[in-house]
């Protein structure tokens, strides 16, 4: 049988006890540029022919889009059957896993190079447009986008291509695989990493552009870069760039214009859509092209002549912005020559805001003057600073891709903590709440950066803006722990591959706490730092204790023994030695039941504590007197006087007893 | 005549008590007529005793009690054979010229000053020989203490 072939050699890796993931059966054909595809079974019906994607471990997938297309059914959707992290033994690790149905014909187009049959006009609301659009309906009805539609991720859904469906858009951030040519010009500007979910209407252009493609059988600038294209599209229109030399029909025409409008305002929207689907014509979009200087300025021995290539020719060249602002040749420049009194007021404001920077903030300050300038000039743009390019919604992205590479982190990080995005929001043309939002929430990131301590600092952030980021601790990185319900059985296993000695909790562990935690654990995490070890270990088995007894976890022999060998000197903090030894001999009875919480009562009982200092205070005071009696003593002080009162009072005594019984005598004498 | 300052009308607050002195050494001194030959007897008989509280000096005055006991208890039998016998001043000098009654009084005054002189070193030993037992006490008491609760217990600002 097919599927007993395709099994081939090796075993099989379980997903969720229903699928059958096989390492040893590769399937190249369903492969994305970063997630490999597998020969997979579904155990209730194995001649379901299924794919399964790996993502890349250590890479951010999209939980949010895999939750929302599971199940569909839509016709233009390669249908999701399952996701979710599994034991994968060519790394020895985790992974995540995504099992698709196999769609029945190949791809589209095998890579953006490749020529292959254009598609015919009279097939393209048959085999294209409606499926792909019933997709579009499908994930937007879900709350989420797509990002991921391009030739190369479309398949033909039957081997005798008669619709065309899109390809997976889970396993890697949102348009990070997409190329410049099927991405709005917007989009384009940004790192692939940086692009963000987006909305519904960068679907749509990806969707026109696709289309056009198709409709060539080739990708016409194929032989450009993306930065060309991104010019190109710039300063002609993505029309022009992508369908112009077609001979296309005037229906088909007016679609590609409507999706592929630069401007996102005017750009065909689903109605719009359906009304072409219905026959009804729309009225036609044409191309809007940025305004013209009357006299171009010189910047970095070139001319510019609009806005949006200045500045992106900014962007470019960072250091030497300043000071062509500063001297307010470029106010003047949008004043006269371009006309846009608004932009030039703007950049005035920006430049009076940086020079009132002192001393030390001054290159900060010139440097957040430069990324607002940018953000003026072409306000569509993505927030740019230094070698940053991104949209709001995509700097988190941009972030885990950054530390799951390896890449330098400083720029992010120096754009949050100066607060470019706040610069970004405060430069939009119309107020948008979605904004607010995200401006209050990049001021808890930076908050995050601001403290260095353990549970902040970059890690947090990543976390924080990452809801799909799996924890990435050296500790539990294998596990893949996405959720905190898994934080803890991770730990637990992890217990036989550490010595024992450091702590369970590290930078990486205390961030991903800190952000998926729906409880208060803010004491515990503050505590974590404490200088004195005793109160920082106490504050690490409370915070471990707290996830445990709000998430019901039980069973944590390992670990509760790791953190019980670790709580020495909390032990050592009781003064009294028996009841130290008495809790030396509690700590591992606690940790064989794997109870955290208890062990966190037996340290940290506050009776227990105050009646420990309560004795240890008065013992002191008993040591110290039996202390200063022993001094006088030795010093014979005390005795002397004393002694010699004592024996010249006894004397006395005597004395006057032995003349009391001597009169008394005599008088009895004389009566008697 | 100069006039005496004023601030001697106003007695000073010790005079008080010097005057209560003062009235009852005139009370005694008017007794003296009518117990004279007591007072012969018992100024000689008690003159260790009279002169050990003139000498004694410090707060704590146990000489002259510790003399004047033994030496009024070795002159009591010629007192009680003046009271009880011839009260008169006569037998009074025979009495004070008697050298038996002058020894036995003056001895055991002695005898007194004697136990005063002899008792300090006896019971300052006794109590050295209990001070080192309550010392050993005292050290096995902390030497408990540390074995309980550390040697945290022993750090004290006072002692180290």
């Amino acid at each position: 049988m097919a599927s007993d072939q395709q099994s081939g050699a090796g075993g099989s890796v379980s997903l969720r006890d229903r699928y059958l993931i096989y390492p040893g059966t590769p399937l190249a054909e369903f492969a994305t540029p970063s997630a490999q595809a597998f020969h997979a079974e579904d155990r209730r019906d194995p001649t379901k022919p299924l794919f399964a994607l790996i993502v890349r471990p250590g890479h951010p997938a999209r939980i949010d889009a895999m939750r929302a297309i599971k199940g569909s059914e839509s016709p233009g959707l390669m249908t999701l059957a399952e996701w979710g992290p599994m034991d994968w033994p060519p790394l020895n690790r985790k992974v995540m896993a995504v099992v698709y149905e196999r769609p029945g014909g190949g791809r589209v187009m095998s890579s953006l190079t490749a020529e292959f049959k254009p598609l015919d006009e009279a097939d393209l609301i048959r085999k294209v447009v409606s499926p792909i659009f019933a997709a579009l309906r499908e994930v937007r009805l879900h709350s989420v986008t797509h990002r991921a539609i391009r030739p190369t991720n479309m398949f033909w859904a039957t081997a005798e291509k008669d619709r065309i469906i899109l390809g997976d858009c889970a396993t890697v951030l949102s348009a990070l695989e997409q190329p410049a040519v099927v991405e709005t010009i917007e989009s384009s500007m940004c790192h692939p990493a940086g692009r963000g979910p987006g909305s519904y209407a960068d679907d749509i252009y990806s969707f026109g552009a696709s289309v056009a493609l198709l409709l060539h059988g080739r990708n016409p600038v194929s032989h450009l870069d993306d930065e060309t294209v991104l010019r190109r599209k710039i300063l002609h229109g993505s029309f022009a760039v992508l369908a112009a030399d077609e001979r296309l029909s005037l229906q088909t025409s007016e679609f590609l214009r409507g999706t592929m409008c630069d401007d996102p305002h005017e750009r065909w929207t689903a109605e719009s859509i359906e009304l072409w689907l219905s026959g009804r014509r729309l009225s036609p979009l044409l191309a809007k092209f940025e305004k013209r200087a009357s006299r171009g300025l010189p910047f970095n021995g070139k001319e510019y002549s609009t806005a949006r290539e200045l500045a992106m020719a900014f962007c470019k060249n960072w250091d030497a912005v300043a000071q062509l602002v500063l001297d307010g040749r470029l106010e003047l420049w949008l004043r006269r020559s371009l006309d846009m009194k608004d932009k030039a007021d703007a950049i005035a404001g920006v430049t009076r805001e940086a020079v009132m920077a002192v001393n030390d903030k001054r290159a900060a300050a010139f440097d957040t003057m430069v990324a607002k300038t940018c953000m003026v000039l072409d306000s569509r743009a993505p927030i740019r600073y230094k070698t940053l390019a991104a949209m709001p919604d995509g700097i988190g992205g941009l972030l885990a891709e950054a530390i799951a590479d390896g890449t330098d982190l400083r720029t992010i990080a120096e754009a949050l903590m100066r607060e470019v995005p706040k610069g970004y929001f405060e430069t939009r043309d119309a107020y948008n709440p979605e904004n607010s939002l995200m401006d209050s929430s990049f001021r808890e990131q930076k908050n995050f950066l601001d403290r260095a301590t353990l549970g902040n600092g970059v890690e947090r952030v990543l976390y924080s803006m990452n809801d799909a980021m799996p924890c990435l601790s050296p500790l539990i990185v294998d596990d893949y722990v996405l959720d905190i319900r898994d934080l803890l059985p991770a730990l637990n296993a992890a217990t036989k591959k550490v010595d024992g000695k450091g702590w369970p909790i590290d930078r990486h562990i205390a961030a991903f706490i800190g952000a998926r935690a729906n409880f208060d654990v803010e004491r515990q995490m503050s505590d974590l730092t404490l200088p004195d070890p005793e109160r920082a270990a106490m504050a690490m088995l409370n915070l471990l204790a707290v996830i445990q007894w709000r998430l019901g976890q039980g069973g944590l022999q390992g670990l509760a023994t790791w953190v019980g060998g670790l709580m020495q000197p909390s032990v050592n903090s009781f003064h009294n030695r028996e009841r130290r030894k008495l809790i030396e001999k509690e700590i591992p009875r606690i940790a064989r039941d794997g109870n955290l919480v208890e062990l966190a009562r037996l340290l940290d009982s506050p009776e227990e504590r105050t009646k420990d200092a309560h004795e240890f205070t008065e013992a002191r005071t008993e040591w110290l007197a039996a202390q200063r009696e022993i001094a006088n003593i030795e010093e014979g002080r005390s005795n002397n006087e004393k002694a010699l009162r004592f024996a010249q009072q006894l004397a006395a005594l005597v004395s006057v007893t032995i003349s009391l019984i001597t009169v008394v005598l005599l008088l009895l004498a004389r009566l008697l | 005549m100069a006039k005496k300052p004023e601030k001697k009308k106003t007695p000073a607050p010790g005079r008080k008590g010097g005057s209560n002195r003062l009235v009852i050494f005139l009370a005694l001194m008017a007794l003296v007529p009518f117990s004279l030959p007591t007072i012969l007897v018992m100024f000689v008989g008690l003159l260790p005793t009279i002169a050990a509280a003139v000498v004694e000096r410090g707060t704590n005055r146990y000489a002259w009690i510790c003399v004047g006991g033994l030496n009024f208890a070795g002159l009591a039998p010629w007192l009680f054979s003046l009271w009880f016998g011839h009260h008169t001043l006569e037998f009074a000098l025979g009495q004070v010229t008697n050298v038996t009654m002058l020894f036995v009084a003056y001895g055991a005054a002695g005898v007194g000053s004697a136990l005063y002189l002899a008792l300090p070193p006896v019971v300052a030993a006794i109590m050295s020989a209990t001070s080192v037992q309550r010392a050993t006490g005292l050290r096995s008491t902390q030497r408990k203490l540390i074995d309980s609760w550390g040697e945290s217990v022993s750090k004290s600002d006072e002692f180290h």
